[in-house]
């Protein structure tokens, strides 16, 4: 990852312990976000790009698991990490079998395993945007040959368009 | 049915014996009452028919002895006598007799009289059989909520202290890459004191007396030690919150696969304590066996309760042995003591509910009954071997698959 920026993350918790905690570990290698509840984390999701968001399950107001819901209509690209205690599995299955998590972690959390975890989200998401970029060049190359091109070919060309269009 | 009968008179004696074996009874006979309580001590009769005069011993006395002592099921006593005032079936009614049949007796009278008597104890028994299950079903309902309240603290306790302890253990790792970087940076600073005394000999003579006052080789040589040993321990903290987490699981109120020995290795944690303070010596022999299926919670509970037995009834420097093995479909799991053991007569009631040899507010008696239930609800048995003052051995089988219910 030289040269390139530093991932965003966003992290949420309840409790200000954790995410100064978490602030400290991760501070050097992660641009970081902290936000105390869902609402405040969907108003950062709302402001700017975010790659990774790791939250906690167990919140007042909105839990991880809505907060994860709504994330997605706001920032489709984030890839998301789920902070579990232990009778939070209920909450987690449902996340993974709606397919909103990338990973989740035990609490208490091995801060090692926590930055490879990190690190993998962030190569996730970096893999889905590249490919994002290569569908939105390959569109736009094939609209100026559409354009270009005689009759015949535009059949094929539109097709072609109409399923980068499906897959963007 | 067996009959016990106490009759002096030898003819008499003779023609009730071939009355009650042509009719189907198991029949013993004493010559007098004494031979006859000898008799009643070393066997179980339901129905005992005895004469009312007799040397030694008489009838009188001997329904009183019979009723002075605790038997877990009913004993029938009819007396025979030629004395049928009223002032007679008072006192034998009194000592506790619950017929009369009048000498010279009646061959029919008496064959209806004895089917009245199996009746009573048929009712006797299914009345005991009942309260027994009441008893039970009070106690698994005691039992029940126990483990509820138990449950919820111990799922409350890992949620709020997992917090506690997932930020502490974070803090130490950030601690230990930062000072130890720090540490690196303050030596790149030592490297240049010799410069730095040169330039400005106060400064450094001033840094001088303070890495002497906080005692820097010291901090350097043992800042990683001291991390690492505080990590240590929140690892211990962390594994008896999960422990605590594994015994209480009433979450998964269903049954499911369960490792007996990895539920053995937690729950020996939750006694470990108790175990140290009277320096009792555990060993366990564990052989691989494979899922059964069980409730983790109960499950757990009976081994705790079979444990904190087996380290109650040693005393200070005993030997507790807990094995396990797999045998024909059955799990089976023994726990041996080497301490006081349990009392013969007291071994068939250890089961019962409420049942303790402990003194008043020390236990209440329902420990094994629970433990009873759980292995009965999992289609299982608990059986024990005792010897006192040698020690016991309680052994629990259960099921690997459970039984299918229709």
């Amino acid at each position: 990852m030289s040269g390139s920026p530093k991932p965003s993350v966003l992290l949420v918790d309840d409790e200000p312990d954790i995410l100064f905690s978490l602030h400290a570990l991760l501070r050097r290698e992660f641009d970081l976000v902290t936000a105390e509840s869902g609402r405040a984390a969907l108003d950062s999701l709302a402001e700017r790009p975010t790659h990774v968001l790791l939250t906690d399950q167990r919140m007042p107001g909105m839990t991880g698991a809505e907060l994860l819901a709504q994330s997605r209509r706001i920032s489709p690209e984030t890839v998301s990490i789920m902070f579990t205690g232990y009778a939070d599995l209920k909450a987690v299955i449902e996340a993974v079998n709606h397919g909103q998590i990338f990973r989740y972690i035990t609490k208490p959390w091995d801060p090692d395993d926590l930055l490879a975890v990190l690190w993998e989200a962030a190569a996730h998401y970096e893999q889905k945007a590249e490919r994002k970029r290569l569908l939105a060049d390959a569109r736009q190359f094939v609209a100026q040959s559409v354009a270009a091109n005689g009759q015949e070919q535009n059949s094929q060309g539109r097709e072609l368009l109409a399923r980068l269009d499906r897959a963007l | 049915m067996k009959v016990l009968i106490a009759e002096d008179d030898p003819v008499s004696r003779r023609l009730l014996q071939s009355y009650l074996a042509k009719w189907g009874y198991d029949v013993a006979a004493g010559a007098d009452g004494a031979e006859a309580w000898r008799l009643f001590e070393q066997d179980e009769f339901p129905i005992v028919i005895s004469d009312w005069i007799m040397p030694e011993m008489d009838g009188l006395e001997l329904v009183r002895r019979i009723r002075s002592v605790e038997r877990p099921f009913y004993v029938y006593t009819m007396l025979l006598t030629a004395r049928s005032q009223k002032e007679y079936v008072v006192a034998g009614m009194e000592a506790g007799a619950d017929d009369f049949i009048t000498k010279p007796f009646d061959r029919d009278e008496l064959r209806v009289r004895l089917r009245e008597g199996e009746r009573i104890i048929r009712l006797e028994r299914s009345l005991a059989e009942q309260n027994r299950t009441l008893r039970e079903t009070q106690a698994a309902l005691v039992q029940s909520e126990k483990l509820a309240g138990l449950g919820h603290l111990a799922a409350g306790m890992a949620h709020e202290i997992n917090n506690p302890i997932a930020y502490v253990t974070n803090n130490i790792a950030v601690l230990r890459r930062d000072m130890l970087a720090v540490m690196q940076l303050i030596c790149k600073y030592q490297a240049s004191r010799k410069l730095l005394a040169r330039l400005a000999p106060e400064p450094a003579a001033e840094l001088d007396r303070m890495e002497q006052e906080i005692d820097l080789p010291f901090v350097q040589a043992n800042l990683a030690r001291l991390l690492d040993k505080s990590v240590e321990g929140l690892q211990r903290v962390r594994d008896i919150v999960r422990d605590l987490r594994d015994f209480a699981k009433l979450d998964e109120a269903e049954f499911k696969d369960l490792d007996l020995n990895s539920a053995v290795h937690s729950t020996l944690e939750m006694v470990r304590h108790e175990m140290t303070c009277k320096e009792i010596h555990i060993s366990t022999d564990l052989e691989p066996l494979p899922p059964l299926e069980g409730h983790p919670g109960k499950i757990n509970q009976v081994l705790l309760n079979l444990l904190s037995n087996a380290v109650q009834a040693c005393s200070v420097g005993g030997h507790v042995a807990v094995r396990t093995r797999a045998e024909g479909g059955q799990a089976v799991l023994e726990i041996e003591d080497d301490g006081s053991g349990i009392a013969p007569e007291q071994l068939p009631r250890i089961f019962e509910p409420f049942f303790t040899t402990r003194s008043v507010g020390q236990g209440k008696g329902l420990g094994l009954a629970i433990s009873y239930g759980i292995v009965r609800d999992h289609g299982g048995s608990i059986e024990v071997d005792s010897q006192l003052g040698r020690g016991s051995t309680f052994r629990v089988r259960l099921p690997l698959q459970l039984p299918r219910s229709d």
